[in-house]
């Protein structure tokens, strides 16, 4: 299969994607939001089913920590799927000078944003079990998002030797077009 | 960058131009103009070789060190 055919499918399967994270981001702060201001008693059915009550009753103060962390990681994610679909959308990457600046610095803002979810995301398990160790009934972390934190990390760190990678390829690329 | 691209003075003692060096050393113009403004990083030695037969010269006349 040809590169730009990938791309294209790449670009449309980034779209749905990005509209998946950000209905998960937009539905956690809303249902936050209507808990913690409207109704509380949405916090038992808190976003994609997750039960909330407990927390809530425990007190609103965690609740709304709690929430912020959920809310946090799906926001950065929903910005990582927003880099990709505007880099697709934007046509930075070219085939023909694959070492460019431009993908340098999409390949370092993705690895940033890839090391604060895995923080927030590491934060929220272990906020969690602190909760859960309070006798606070909780939902699984793998239920409110929050599992993997290792794995983003992982991730980060990958791209951004990339990233570093690509400030080289972009030097060699640059003395070998300067080069008569 | 300390070593400095004299091209032009040898053009203009041989009062040639850059489209007739271009078309003698069989270098497109584009490369012709990175290397007489000085933006060029590396010079190949079959470059220099082609440059110095068309001019007549030494690689010492088109490249000069200043400290």
């Amino acid at each position: 299969m040809k590169t730009r055919t990938i791309l294209k499918i790449l670009h449309v399967l980034s779209w749905v994607i990005f509209i998946g994270v950000c209905i998960e981001a937009g539905g956690s702060i809303f249902s936050a939001f209507y808990t913690l201001v409207i109704n509380p008693v949405n916090a038992s059915t808190f976003w994609e089913g997750n039960d909330l009550s407990a927390l809530y009753k425990y007190d609103p103060g965690h609740f709304f920590a709690e929430t912020s962390l959920i809310s946090i990681a799906a926001v950065l994610k929903a910005c990582i799927f927003y880099l990709v679909i505007k880099m697709l959308h934007d046509k930075k990457l070219s085939l023909s000078q694959p070492f460019n600046n431009e993908v340098r610095l999409f390949i370092l803002k993705v690895s940033y944003l890839t090391f604060g979810i895995a923080l927030f995301t590491w934060w929220g398990v272990n906020y969690t079990g602190w909760l859960v160790s309070q006798g606070v009934k909780m939902p699984d972390t793998q239920h409110l998002r929050l599992g993997g934190a290792d794995v983003w990390l992982f991730m980060g760190v990958t791209l951004f030797v990339i990233a570093q990678i690509f400030k080289r390829g972009i030097e060699i690329q640059t003395e070998n077009e300067l080069t008569v | 960058m300390p070593i400095i691209v004299n091209l032009d003075v040898m053009m203009a003692k041989r009062k040639m131009s850059l489209n007739e060096l271009s078309e003698k050393v069989d270098l497109t113009l584009a490369n012709l103009s990175i290397l007489k403004t000085g933006k060029a990083k590396a010079v190949r030695f079959s470059t220099l070789e082609a440059i110095c037969k068309a001019l007549n010269c030494q690689p010492g006349d088109i490249l000069e060190f200043v400290d």
